[in-house]
């Protein structure tokens, strides 16, 4: 994950450094549902400005509907997870090489999506999630992230912080893509192991005031909302 | 309370029965469930919540009449019946077609309604069927439905069993195959639906709607049954009118409705099962115990209610203990010299399905039109060129095999061909058609497209040379392929209409040739490789270090040339709808390639391997579409060149031959051998042929359909056979004259020398 606000500044940032450059303390209990990730903003890739992103970002968009096979543009494209399989990624990163690593994590797979259905025409939003696991999943996590030594920030005891796409189908109604998993997340909310605790959904207002319906639910937006 | 239970079969791609067992049992701990199967070796019969066993000789073997009246002992009795296999309760419903209170299975009058594909009796719910077409249809049509929808097709039985058929010859073997099974020529094809699998499953009584539950799979076997499961209320909209459906059938039993939901929530329906499904206890397991319900309405006994475990289910394997009055019968040693056994059914389902023909011709009918409406003939027309062209020849004279060049046809091909160019072309952009003269290079052909205003399109030096032989100059030539400049020595000097470079290596060499002064085009471009298709030409876009080195390729290419973009895709290969997807993702990466070489493109050359229905007759609007389309994406094209390739000269040539031989066997099952072979036409076992019989003492030309013949070749090869499954019309014997139509495309000029002499 990626700080929106450092986004600005990315031109100072060492890519070498391997370490987000977040405000959010670590440390705050997670009282609220999103709890440390309370304010938490959705990662961006960045652009070093040069011919290198442009054709990543073009190869990104004309790749994406190469892939749709002539299928629904509302299919998810599940051919990231493919294309890259979900793990650490060290930020700042940019077009060119978010587009072309073997592994990223899911900022860069929800960053990614978020173009491809644009590009598509579908409307769709960025969307932040709380999952379940376990201590023994999170403990795993963190020793990998920690190998690669990037920030494990996105763990909390047994929660984690994840990130997708709410993809618009219909007035008011989305479906939340999980790009890194290849799947659409089941809005009947299961408790347990894998489970969302809680979502976000950044959106502009304007039209939804009321919110996203995701199943039976609806979501306001812009905040985070217990599952 | 006694209730008899079949379909015990508990393998990989199991029956119902367990299920069902499990679920009365909560609903009736002291009901007498009687397990009924028809071979030991099914091994759900070693549940051991089954009190009773009844075991029957498999399918093949039993007395129907005899048994019937067994069953129907039992049912009087006061004992009831739930039928766990489709076959089966289409043999009670025949036994029964007034039904019997206790048999908790439907009436036929239900069954027939909701026969494959057509499932009219679900006409009402909110969902659709997926398109189809019966194979009784001729191999032309079912190849051209093969093709409209990209291969995605599976061939499907009457009941269970459904292959799909990514390519001609597959669906070829696939339908012999399960015509055997089935007793049955017919089948169907449908398009495939791609999306998440659903089912919703029904218990009703005397057409009332008892209980239903919908359920989506959560995990698949290999064979796309189900593993696991999630389970929810049917929503209103489902519900209603599916208690309609329950009505108007009369539905006694259980049913599933098979579904698959799409990328846009549109639910298509597969098929609808005359009993509960094998995910049956899933439901249960949910708090919708719909066997219990079945049994309650029928008994008027109420059953036990036991509250939701959960709401999702999942599967595991258990071994159970092997009843000592029910010993494992041995496997059966395997075929000396073979490998595996044999896994069929045990209990002889198949066995069952031909006696079901015999005892009803019409039972397992597949459903495919309104009652009265004229079956298909599987006879394929023949346009009324071809039979000008065949009528013209002096066959009396003519050694077989022998090529028939179809002068007229191919006249008016080439000439709409031309006609159309000229429609679509405007002062802006004008469009243009290239001969593949690799397709057929007979120069017959190559004269035709130079007097209809084709380009030539040649991947070879060689072939550049026949073009400008036949009469085309040097700037009507369109130069391709990664081996363009074998043979060496023979480039032209003078300035090519367009040169297309296959590689990045290519390219390389282009550019340095051209700097040498050792070629010259108007136009020089690239041929891509669009990602997600696999095919072994053009500049990969697969990545985006290679789409870096394509753009950094773009920019070394000459600038007194214009830029082209040739993109090349056999339709017939991978259908038509997924070409045009093809096409406008073409377009995009051109649009990216503009954006990111600077190089803006005035030449675009698509291809081809159009199959020549699908160029000639309905994808006229699509054309016109397209060309609508490059203007607006890419405004700088100035010229379109379009390939119809095989579209021309597949239609071209007809091959007369000659039957040697011919040989009957039993059942009907002929082989005939003819003089011609799989050296004049290798495309058999890939695309269908128009074939006609010329009747010897009329003259007439006589469609030949499907039947038991198989037309072996004159070469002493194994695969040596050009047809299968063709009935010869009645009189045909050894010197009929037989005629192959649309072999002038790859079959003649892939035609090889062997076994000539």
């Amino acid at each position: 994950m990626y700080l929106a606000e450092d986004k600005a500044k990315a031109s100072t940032v060492q890519p070498a450094d391997g370490h987000c450059a977040d405000t959010v303390d670590l440390m705050t209990a997670a009282t609220a549902p999103g709890g440390k990730w309370q304010t938490f903003p959705n990662s961006h890739i960045s652009h070093h400005g040069a011919a290198c992103c442009d054709i990543a970002h073009e190869w990104l968009i004309a790749f994406d509907y190469a892939q749709l096979n002539g299928g629904d543009v509302l299919t998810g494209p599940r051919w990231m997870r493919e294309h890259s399989k979900w793990g650490p990624t060290a930020w700042p990163i940019h077009w060119c090489e978010a587009v072309d690593a073997d592994v990223v994590d899911c900022g860069v797979h929800a960053a990614i999506a978020q173009e491809a259905f644009v590009a598509r025409g579908v409307p769709a939003f960025r969307a932040q999630f709380i999952q379940r696991y376990s201590a023994d999943a999170t403990a795993s996590w963190r020793e990998n992230w920690d190998k690669e030594s990037v920030s494990d920030h996105w763990i909390d005891g047994d929660a984690i912080y994840h990130e997708g796409n709410a993809v618009l189908v219909g007035t008011d109604e989305v479906k939340l893509w999980d790009g890194s998993a290849g799947w659409w997340i089941n809005p009947r909310g299961e408790m347990g192991y894998g489970s969302l605790a809680a979502v976000r959904i950044e959106a502009d207002l304007e039209g939804f005031e009321d919110g996203l319906r995701w199943g039976e639910r609806r979501i306001k937006l812009n905040q985070w909302v217990a599952v | 309370m006694k209730i008899y239970v079949s379909g015990l079969y508990a393998g990989g791609n199991p029956q119902p029965g367990v299920g069902i067992v499990r679920s009365l049992r909560q609903g009736y701990p002291d009901a007498t469930i009687v397990g009924v199967e028809y071979s030991n070796r099914v091994s759900g019969i070693h549940f051991d919540e089954l009190d009773e066993l009844w075991i029957q000789r498999p399918w093949g073997e039993l007395d129907l009449d005899a048994y019937g009246d067994k069953v129907c002992e039992a049912l009087d009795a006061g004992g009831l019946w739930i039928s766990g296999s489709d076959l089966e309760a289409m043999w009670l419903a025949s036994v029964f077609p007034d039904g019997h209170p206790n048999l908790l299975a439907p009436p036929m009058s239900g069954i027939k309604r909701i026969t494959k594909p057509v499932v009219e009796a679900a006409s009402s719910l909110p969902i659709k069927i997926p398109t189809y077409l019966s194979t009784e249809h001729s191999d032309w049509d079912l190849h051209a439905f093969c093709r409209e929808h990209n291969w995605r097709v599976w061939l499907k039985g009457p009941y269970y069993d459904a292959s799909r058929t990514p390519t001609w010859d597959t669906f070829t073997a696939v339908r012999n195959a399960l015509s055997k099974v089935w007793s049955t020529e017919k089948l169907f094809l449908q398009a495939h639906v791609s999306g998440y699998e659903e089912s919703v499953m029904l218990s009703a009584y005397r057409g009332e709607l008892l209980g239903a539950v919908s359920m989506r799979k959560r995990d698949i076997t290999p064979e796309g049954k189900t593993w696991a499961g999630d389970v929810s209320e049917v929503p209103l909209a489902f519900m209603e009118p599916l208690r309609q459906m329950v009505r108007d059938t009369n539905w006694t039993g259980g049913g599933e409705l098979e579904m698959v939901r799409d990328g846009s929530d549109q639910l298509w329906l597969i098929e609808m099962n005359p009993r509960f499904p094998a995910w049956v206890h899933g439901s249960t397991i949910a708090g919708h115990n719909l066997p219990a319900l079945l049994v309650q309405a029928a008994s008027g006994v109420v059953a036990k209610t036991v509250p939701a475990e959960a709401s999702e289910f999942t599967r595991i394997v258990l071994e159970v203990p092997v009843r000592p009055d029910y010993p494992l019968p041995p496997l059966p040693e395997p075929f000396a010299g073979a490998v595996g056994h044999s896994m069929k059914h045990p209990s002889g389902l198949t066995a069952l399905a031909a006696r079901l023909h015999k005892i009803d011709p019409d039972m397992l009918d597949v459903a495919m039109a309104p009652d009265g409406t004229e079956p298909p003939n599987g006879l394929a027309e023949l346009p009324d060129t071809f039979v000008a062209d065949i009528g013209r020849q002096d066959f009396d004279a003519m050694q077989t095999p022998q090529y028939i060049y179809m002068e007229s046809t191919a006249e008016s091909l080439f000439k709409r061909a031309d006609d159309r160019a000229h429609r679509l072309s405007t002062n802006d952009v004008e469009v243009i058609s290239g001969y593949s003269i690799k397709t057929n290079p007979d120069k017959r052909l190559i004269k035709l497209a130079l007097d209809h205003g084709f380009y030539a399109e040649a991947i070879s030096l060689g072939e550049v040379q026949s073009a400008l032989e036949v009469g085309f100059r040097p700037d009507q030539v369109i130069l391709n392929g990664p081996g363009k400049w074998w043979p060496e020595g023979l480039m032209p000097r003078e300035t090519m209409h367009a040169v297309f470079c296959d590689s990045i290596a290519d390219l390389d060499r282009v550019v340095a040739a051209v700097a040498a002064g050792e070629m010259s085009a108007k136009h020089i471009g690239i041929r891509i490789r669009t990602p997600n298709i696999t095919s072994r030409f053009g500049i990969p876009l697969d990545s985006p270090t290679t789409f870096a080195k394509l753009i950094a390729a773009v920019k070394r290419l000459p600038t007194d040339s214009a830029f082209g973009v040739h993109f090349h895709m056999a339709s017939s290969h991978v259908g038509v709808a997924q070409w045009w997807h093809l096409f406008e993702s073409m377009l995009r990466w051109c649009q990216s390639i503009e954006k990111l070489s600077g190089r803006t493109i005035e030449m675009l050359d698509m291809g081809g391997g159009w199959y020549p229905d699908d160029w000639h007759e309905d994808q006229i609007s699509k054309i016109a579409r397209a060309v609508e389309r490059v203007r607006t994406m890419l405004p700088a094209v100035r010229q379109i060149a379009s390939e119809p390739g095989k579209a021309m000269a597949q239609p071209s040539m007809a091959l007369a031959m000659r039957i040697l031989e011919i040989q009957e066997h039993e059942d009907d099952y002929v082989e005939a051998v003819v003089d011609a072979s799989i050296a004049e036409i290798p495309m058999h076992f890939w695309q269908p042929h128009r074939m006609v019989r010329k009747c010897s003492e009329t003259g007439e030309l006589q469609p030949i359909g499907r039947g038991k013949t198989h037309l072996m070749g004159r070469l002493c090869m194994e695969h040596d056979i050009i047809a299968s499954n063709v009935q010869l019309p009645e009189g045909t014997r050894a010197g009929d004259l037989l005629i192959f139509c649309d072999a002038g495309g790859y079959d003649r000029s892939m035609s090889y020398v062997f076994g000539r002499g």
